[in-house]
């Protein structure tokens, strides 16, 4: 007997719309119609499931994904649902099935089983004896059903209003979980899984738990001034998305978004995410506007997910100085200080901080500097509590060089306040048993007063010259960073040593026709602009020599002047040539330099190239004892 | 360059063993007149110093000469070293020094 599709399958799939399990289910056997890829990388697939009579909008588990790939599972075909859960679509009174198990039954037919004219495609059909209904025709993605269990297949739809009312009722009733009368809107809602989102569809609602809220941040370039914030939004799935809020959209939304509690959210728009800047794995990211809806999900139970921390004592944050990865720290505040206004450098801006001085078991301290709201907010509930040395936890905080070894907060950093978890109950007791009466030294100091710059960095993955330019495979995969001492032993005079730069935003700027500079970033012209350094100085010590690519800062220390001053000496037409002179005085002076070992391809050829990243003088008191303690490591235990 | 009587580096606790020999020792200057100065050595003992400077002392002074006694150098060649030094770092030079580098020195 050939297999079909079941008579009334969809009508039995919308009484009851969340089966307890696989054996809850009656034998469902759909044809897949109008199979299409979604999803974020196309690999998952939307269909419509037909019996034959009534559709429902519904998509394959991703498990099943393979089976359409390979073929077995196509348009056309017949499959047999074995469990599924059916989802309501807000504002419609439509549902959205969620397929979690089927099996193939039959490979793809003719042509669509069906009852009643179809309105979308090309399909032509065979009518089954049965009455036929007439679909009311919405918007291409949309199609309205009604579930009216008692009647016959194919309903006239008059007014959306009549059946929604009619439908909600039904729905009140039969479903499993406990919704309030309240949420009776929310029933209507058809919700759609983050999974299937694209900046290709119409309308969408989903459904989503707010699981991280950035600080609202203002910014200010060539085009003005704005404030932004962004939130992490991740649905029952688990499929994250992070949404962006500028401006009216930022201030609107700001206060309404709150960690750990659900949102309905609509007309949002959708674009590819900037790789950059990406937090969440999604290959779009969403912008919401001051049109965009967002409502909160009544009867849903705020849960903020628990923060994941990953801990590194604060004596071994030196190799994360300076690099991209984000750390996380836990100790007890030894201080806390006053909010302080900086001004940002970009914008002249100012914005509130505060530095808090945290130690842990390794009895090194560490300065945080929080910001923004970090700053006022938080760091007044710890100002306030500081006597009681409560214990902080603090998530992706960006490590610096500021007096040897900083961190900082950034806009998505989580701190947690004697937070209840395994570590800070160690902390806590090492603290109250011995911690609190121990000296504790900066991490930052090591073996030698700290000078301003750098100084711990300067001592950290300290290797020789030789060690580099006799490892050409470093830094393959990464940049790898290193500390060097070393003398400036050549800077050749006729390198090109600068370049053009915009007074505004330092890029490099082009000769305008006329007269003046054009900046690409700033977008216009300007009369003037700057020389800024980019320079090539040979480095020797001990054990070789190298070349060295430096920038701006490095260099202005290295020369002993600006880019624009040592121009105007190489313009001076005398006897001396002071701009070879000034070169060679800045030679065999001795530096300590951070410096960061790449590879760069130059015609099929993998050349090391090797950049300082700082420059400190040398501190000899300092750099003995670390000689010292070298040395000290030299020796062979007995 | 003269390498057949190398100066020794010494502290108060190796002066001692190398009396007779010439030496070479940084002192912090605690007294100095009538052709005598004080000094305190790296290892935080006194030694005295005969002989009269040249010029005005800093507070830290190199001093190379001949070791006349167990606690005190005749000198010969007076170096101003400054205000800050690190004597720590001199001390352990010193023991290194005599000590498991002594090779390189001597």
């Amino acid at each position: 007997m050939a297999i079909s599709v079941t008579p009334e399958a969809v009508s039995t799939i919308l009484s009851n719309p969340s089966p307890e399990s696989s054996s809850d289910v009656p034998d469902l056997v759909v044809q897949v119609v109008d199979l299409k890829a979604t999803g974020t990388s196309g690999n998952r697939f939307m269909f419509s499931a037909s019996d034959g009579e009534r559709k429902l909008r519904a998509i394959l588990p991703s498990n099943m994904s393979t089976e359409v790939m390979s073929g077995n599972i196509q348009n056309l075909g017949l499959i047999r649902i074995l469990d599924y859960t059916l989802n309501d679509i807000p504002n419609k009174p439509d549902k959205y099935l969620i397929v979690t198990k089927c099996e193939v039954v039959s490979p793809p037919l003719e042509m669509e089983i069906k009852t009643e004219v179809k309105l979308e495609t090309e399909i032509k059909s065979e009518c089954r004896s049965e009455g036929t209904g007439i679909l009311l025709k919405p918007k291409q993605e949309n199609e309205i059903k009604t579930e009216m269990k008692s009647e016959g297949p194919g309903i006239l739809l008059k007014t959306k209003q009549e059946i929604v009312a009619k439908s909600a009722a039904q729905i009140v009733h039969e479903q499993r979980e406990n919704m309030a009368p309240a949420a009776r809107m929310s029933m209507t809602r058809r919700v759609f899984p983050l999974v299937s989102l694209n900046p290709y569809q119409g309308s969408w609602t989903i459904k989503v738990r707010v699981t991280s809220k950035g600080n609202m941040r203002t910014y200010k370039n060539a085009r003005g001034e704005g404030c932004v914030f962004n939130v992490e939004l991740t649905d029952e799935e688990g499929t994250q998305i992070q949404a962006t809020m500028f401006n009216e959209a930022a201030k609107k939304f700001f206060d309404r978004f709150q960690l750990g509690k659900v949102y309905y959210i609509s007309r949002g728009t959708l674009k590819l995410a900037n790789k950059q800047f990406k937090t969440v794995k999604n290959d779009y990211e969403m912008t919401l506007n001051e049109n965009s809806e967002v409502e909160e999900a009544g009867n849903e139970e705020a849960f903020v997910p628990e923060t994941k921390f990953n801990f590194v004592q604060i004596d071994q944050l030196g190799p994360y100085v300076n690099a991209n990865e984000l750390v996380d720290i836990i100790g007890v505040v030894q201080n806390v200080s006053p909010t302080m206004s900086i001004r940002r450098k970009s914008n002249n801006e100012t914005i509130p901080k505060r530095d808090i001085t945290v130690a842990d078991e390794t009895k090194k301290t560490v300065v945080v500097s929080l910001w923004n709201e970090h700053a006022t907010n938080l760091g007044q509930e710890l100002l306030d509590i500081a006597e009681k040395s409560p214990i902080v936890a603090i998530k992706s905080l960006k490590v610096g060089d500021f007096q040897g070894v900083s961190l900082s907060a950034i806009s998505k950093s989580i701190v947690l306040v004697d937070p209840d978890i395994p570590e800070a109950k160690k902390l806590r007791s090492w603290y109250d048993s011995e911690g609190k009466e121990s000296s504790m030294a900066s991490v930052s100091s090591g073996m030698s007063p700290s000078s301003r710059n750098g100084s711990r960095s300067m001592y950290s993955d300290r290797v020789s010259i030789s060690y580099i330019t006799k490892n050409p495979s470093l830094g393959e995969d990464k940049p790898v960073f290193f500390s060097i001492r070393g003398y400036i032993s050549f800077i050749r005079p006729d390198q090109t040593m600068w370049y053009r730069a915009c007074k505004t935003c330092s890029k490099k700027v082009t000769e305008a026709l006329g007269s003046g500079y054009w900046c690409e970033g700033c977008q216009k012209n300007e009369e003037e602009c700057r020389l800024r350094y980019i320079m090539v100085v040979k480095i020797s010590d001990g054990s070789g020599e190298a070349y060295f690519s430096t920038f701006n800062e490095e260099a202005e220390k290295i020369v002993g002047c600006s880019a624009d001053e040592l121009d105007k000496l190489k313009s001076q037409m005398e006897e001396e040539n002071s701009y070879q002179l000034k070169l060679k005085q800045a030679t065999w002076n001795p530096y300590l330099f951070r410096v960061s070992v790449a590879q760069h391809e130059y015609n099929n050829d993998k050349k090391q190239r090797i950049t300082v990243r700082a420059v400190a003088p040398v501190d000899f008191a300092a750099e003995s004892r670390f000689l010292l303690e070298e040395i000290s490591k030299m020796r062979v235990p007995k | 360059m003269d390498t057949s009587n190398p100066a020794v580096f010494v502290n108060a606790e190796l002066l001692r063993l190398y009396v007779g020999r010439r030496v070479r020792a940084v002192i912090q200057v605690l007294q100095s007149d009538g052709g005598v100065v004080m000094g305190k050595s790296t290892d935080e003992n006194q030694i005295v110093v005969k002989g009269s400077p040249p010029a005005p002392l800093s507070k830290f002074v190199e001093i190379v000469g001949i070791a006349d006694s167990e606690k005190s150098i005749r000198a010969e060649v007076w170096s101003n070293f400054g205000d800050s030094f690190d004597t720590y770092t001199y001390n352990q030079l010193c023991q290194l020094a005599n000590g498991e580098f002594k090779h390189l020195f001597l």
